[in-house]
């Protein structure tokens, strides 16, 4: 498929690299030296034009594209580029990053002629929703329309002989729910009935919602049922989680040092409580009860003042934490840190531009470990080398099937079943070998 | 050239000022031609009618030939505008009683009081009997409240908010007329096509429903003209009635009528015109500020009751309620009529009504004092800086239907009822003072009464001056004194203190 991809910074960049193995792309930027960086990684076509010229994306080949990504980081050059290339390249697919939720609902409306609109705010504070209601979880996302959950969870030495030590095929794990992954010392683990887990491995599982709580509860009895959050920065990320958690019935608190902006919440979310303050003071934190909420959302732009302001909250005894990380680098010094769950807003963002992107059988994907492994939604086809195959027998290049969406259900198989043509399958994989995987089905 | 250059020296445009002035009292002469109709009908002179309805006329148009500029004025003037042309019309009020040489209201100070009470819809009268009135003047006294009310209505909702008083998000901005860009003679022309129908309207179904029953045949009912005269002054919430013994010249049912027809004038104007004419009445009532007026009325209401009743008072069950619904009713909507002898009521009834004449009705209504609206807002302030002194950190804006208030606007509502108070305390002092040395004896309640309900426009008196007398006992200093705080009272003080400023005449 001939891809053209407006704007090489982060975002850009990692759908770049999740397509670039398959896919012919071009990638525009007015910086010459991201454009270098791409090119020297990988075979990408580029060029320097403005998103906003159109006569610059003519030059640059956008008229014979398949599917435009506008991914820029400025709202306007993307619309401006998006319904460019819609009236210029009339086949081709049309994708446009925003940064607030107000273009989806206008695009929801049918009022935006671009087929997708993702916005950065929107797909943060799902993503915040999500680990707020999976508390033990370090990843979650929701597949199959909320049929099927796929947890990251870490294995704590505490968890108890349900699952530590015991060999998986004796393991007391909960039903509708199958272990599609087993990360030990950043290596994907062959699955076998004789595996044991130990404390300290990373788990990818794949479950019914009902199953997934009933793995946060074997993983962290404690983490369990938030009903009291705190959310740290009120700029446009900050208020858009504030504003989501307001709407699932959460107790929310927010922070704010910034007067103005303390207000403007204050006003427009009168079900939060907005506090003016920088919140690093411990007597502020006991005093408004926000050492005993069960969860703590750090969203400000500054990713040093989160790590600052997460830590003194852990000491004053916040058990879960939640950072945004704005800068790559940032998800690994969090982790260091303790912080339970790191959240990269352009990391969701590209993968939902991404699940837009792939093959149009893959309905849906996830990330995880630094984008080393992911897990796909794929309709199999009748000739795939899958079908009719009992699962006991994979791994086929290194594919673990998770669930199987069959209809309106969602089967968490056996070994002994086998895939029928035109199911979905939820499936863990490599990055590397996804596009493999993709093919095989 | 002379005129150009007095304006270049003061920062008002007292001119174009007086010309605004001239163009709206001119409309008040023929106003006059329904009391002069009523007395040739009744065979009492109708020259003091016609004369004074000709002397405004004339004088208005005298007023805007020779002055320009009235459709240029601004804010600045409209403070000026609105204090004058209320002074002048209360004049107006009382000029045909004292052209007539009325033996109650003829002295100038009295007439004058009388002409203040009318049209500020205060209703305290120096009437003493009544009964005893010509037909004539008694209709003119109705009149006069009726034409105030609209006054009040427009003031309220077209000038006083682009005077930056009251404030635009008290009212609604939707309904309270085109923007200020508009000028505040279109503005006050815009407001009184759209409300003046409806008050228009409101009033004739009033009438119809205080008229009916007497139709039918109903024994204590009112007759046509007692109808009449009590929608007019019902409407206005000003408290003139047709009869010595006010309301309670009629039966339960009428009695129950007013109630009905006070707490409706006492409601937000342009709450009632998307009520009614834009027919969103759920809308309406969910406004927060009606129900709290209404809950305001119906506590109250049983409170006065309770305590009645409980002191074994000259009322009895049903009497008793009727009788404290209905005073509670007309004190809160400052209406000012009444059906009992509330003199003969425990102390600590009056006392409720004394604290009454400060909650006052609806902002945007007809009725006076320091609005609920105005107290919702104190309330919910000084609420959030209780929470506040727990929560130093919190933020949390002051709300009204859901809409924050700005601080700017918070502070406006504290000032108001600063001031409020304080001028009731001087105007109490004053008629103190003076009723010491010179008037009848009257306990400390009734100078509270007295000043705080000419203050509220409300109209209600206190033992000499109350059910069975008049405020014809008070001395001139205190009669005039209780005039300026019907003025004051009923253009939110505001205005006029403003006047006071030398900053206010400066450029």
């Amino acid at each position: 498929v001939r891809i053209f991809i407006v704007g090489a910074g982060l975002v850009g960049a990692r759908i770049v690299g999740a397509l670039h193995a398959d896919h012919e792309l071009t990638v525009v930027d007015l910086e010459p030296a991201r454009l270098r960086a791409l090119a020297r990684r990988y075979d990408v076509a580029t060029a320097q034009a403005s998103a906003a010229s159109g006569r610059q994306l003519l030059n640059a080949g956008i008229a014979g594209a398949e599917l435009v990504i506008a991914c820029t980081s400025r709202d306007d050059a993307n619309l401006v580029a998006g319904s460019f290339a819609r009236s210029v390249a009339r086949e081709a697919k049309t994708i446009v990053r925003t940064s607030s939720a107000e273009y989806v609902e206008i695009w929801r409306e049918g009022r935006l002629d671009v087929d997708c609109v993702v916005s950065d705010q929107m797909e943060t504070a799902r993503a915040v929703s999500e680990a707020v209601g999976m508390p033990a979880a370090r990843h979650t996302d929701t597949f199959a329309d909320g049929r099927v959950q796929v947890l990251e969870l870490d294995v704590p030495a505490a968890a108890g002989a349900a699952l530590v030590n015991t060999k998986l095929r004796a393991a007391r794990l909960p039903g509708d729910s199958r272990i599609a992954g087993l990360i030990r010392d950043e290596r994907a683990m062959p699955l076998r009935g004789d595996t044991e887990i130990a404390a300290g491995d990373r788990l990818v599982v794949v479950a019914s919602p009902h199953a997934a709580v009933d793995w946060c509860r074997l993983v962290a009895p404690e983490k369990l049922a938030v009903r009291d959050v705190v959310v740290f920065g009120a700029r446009e990320l900050g208020a858009a989680i504030a504003r989501s958690l307001c709407e699932q019935q959460l107790v929310v608190r927010v922070v704010e040092p910034d007067e103005a902006r303390a207000a403007l919440l204050a006003e427009r979310l009168p079900a939060a409580r907005v506090f003016h303050t920088d919140g690093l003071d411990p007597e502020f934190l006991k005093r408004e009860g926000i050492a005993r909420v069960q969860a703590a959302i750090f969203a400000m732009r500054d990713d040093a003042r989160n790590l600052f302001a997460a830590t003194l909250a852990h000491l004053e005894g916040v058990a879960y934490r939640i950072a945004l990380a704005h800068t790559p680098i940032s998800d690994r010094i969090y982790e260091d840190a303790g912080i339970d769950v790191t959240i990269d807003p352009l990391l969701v963002t590209s993968e939902e531009i991404l699940r837009f992107a792939h093959d149009p059988r893959t309905r849906q994907m996830a990330m995880f470990e630094h984008d080393r492994f992911m897990v796909l939604d794929v309709t199999t086809r009748a000739d795939s080398e899958y079908v009719g195959v009992p699962l006991r027998e994979l791994p086929r290049r290194g594919a673990y099937i998770g669930a199987i969406v069959r209809g309106e259900t969602a089967i968490f198989p056996h070994a002994d079943d086998m895939l029928q043509s035109g199911d979905r399958v939820i499936v863990f994989t490599e990055a590397a070998r996804a596009a493999e995987v993709e093919r095989a089905l | 050239v002379s005129a150009a250059a007095r304006r270049r020296r003061l920062g008002v445009d007292v001119v174009g000022s007086l010309n605004l002035v001239g163009a709206l009292i001119k409309y008040l002469g023929p106003a006059a031609l329904v009391p002069a109709a009523f007395a040739v009908a009744h065979s009492e002179p109708a020259w003091p009618f016609l004369a004074a309805g000709a002397i405004v006329s004339v004088f208005g148009l005298l007023l805007e030939r020779f002055t320009s500029g009235g459709e240029g004025v601004g804010v600045r003037e409209g403070y000026l505008v609105i204090s004058l042309a209320w002074l002048l019309i209360a004049a107006y009020g009382g000029l045909p009683y004292v052209l007539a040489g009325d033996p109650q209201l003829g002295r100038p100070v009295d007439a004058l009081f009388e002409g203040m009470s009318g049209f500020t819809t205060t209703g305290a009268s120096v009437a003493t009997a009544v009964d005893a009135l010509p037909v004539s003047i008694r209709v003119w006294r109705q009149e006069t409240i009726w034409l105030g009310g609209i006054g009040v209505v427009t003031i309220a909702l077209a000038v006083l908010p682009r005077l930056r008083i009251g404030g635009r998000s008290l009212l609604e901005s939707e309904a309270a007329g085109p923007g200020v860009e508009g000028g505040l003679s279109s503005g006050i022309k815009e407001t009184v096509r759209r409300f003046g129908v409806l008050y228009v309207g409101l009033s004739v179904a009033a009438f119809l429903a205080l008229a009916l029953p007497h139709w039918l045949g109903a024994r204590h009912a009112m007759n046509s003209f007692q109808a009449f005269g009590h929608a007019m002054s019902t409407m206005g919430t000003g408290g003139f009635s047709t009869e010595g013994a006010s309301i309670g010249a009629f039966g339960g049912l009428t009695q129950w009528t007013v109630i009905a027809i006070m707490a409706v004038a006492g409601s937000n104007f342009a709450l009632l015109y998307r009520g009614l004419v834009l027919r969103r009445p759920r809308e309406a009532a969910r406004d927060e500020e009606l129900r709290a007026y209404l809950a305001v009325l119906l506590l109250a209401s049983a409170a006065v009751a309770g305590i009645v009743t409980w002191s074994g008072g000259p009322q009895h069950g049903w009497e008793a309620i009727r009788g404290a619904a209905f005073e509670v009713t007309s004190v809160v909507t400052t209406t000012g009529y009444f059906t009992v002898d509330y003199d003969q009521w425990p102390t600590a009834a009056l006392m409720a009504l004394a604290l009454l004449f400060f909650v006052g009705s609806c902002a945007g209504s007809t009725g006076g004092s320091i609005k609920i609206a105005r107290h919702l807002l104190l309330a919910r302030l000084l609420g959030r800086e209780v929470v506040r002194t727990v929560h130093p950190e919190l933020v949390r804006p002051v709300r009204l239907n859901g809409v924050p208030i700005d601080q700017a606007a918070l502070l406006a509502v504290i000032s108001f009822v600063l001031i409020y108070v304080a001028v009731f305390v001087a105007g109490t002092a004053v008629i103190a003072l003076e009723s010491d040395v010179h008037g009848p004896a009257f306990g400390p309640l009734g100078f509270v009464y007295a000043s705080a309900s000419t203050l509220a426009n409300a109209g209600v008196g206190l033992g000499a001056a109350g059910t069975t007398g008049s405020f014809a006992v008070f001395g001139d200093i205190s009669t005039l004194t209780m005039t300026a705080l019907m003025w004051l009272g009923r253009l939110e003080i505001l205005p006029v203190v403003v006047l006071l400023r030398a900053s206010y005449w400066r450029v």
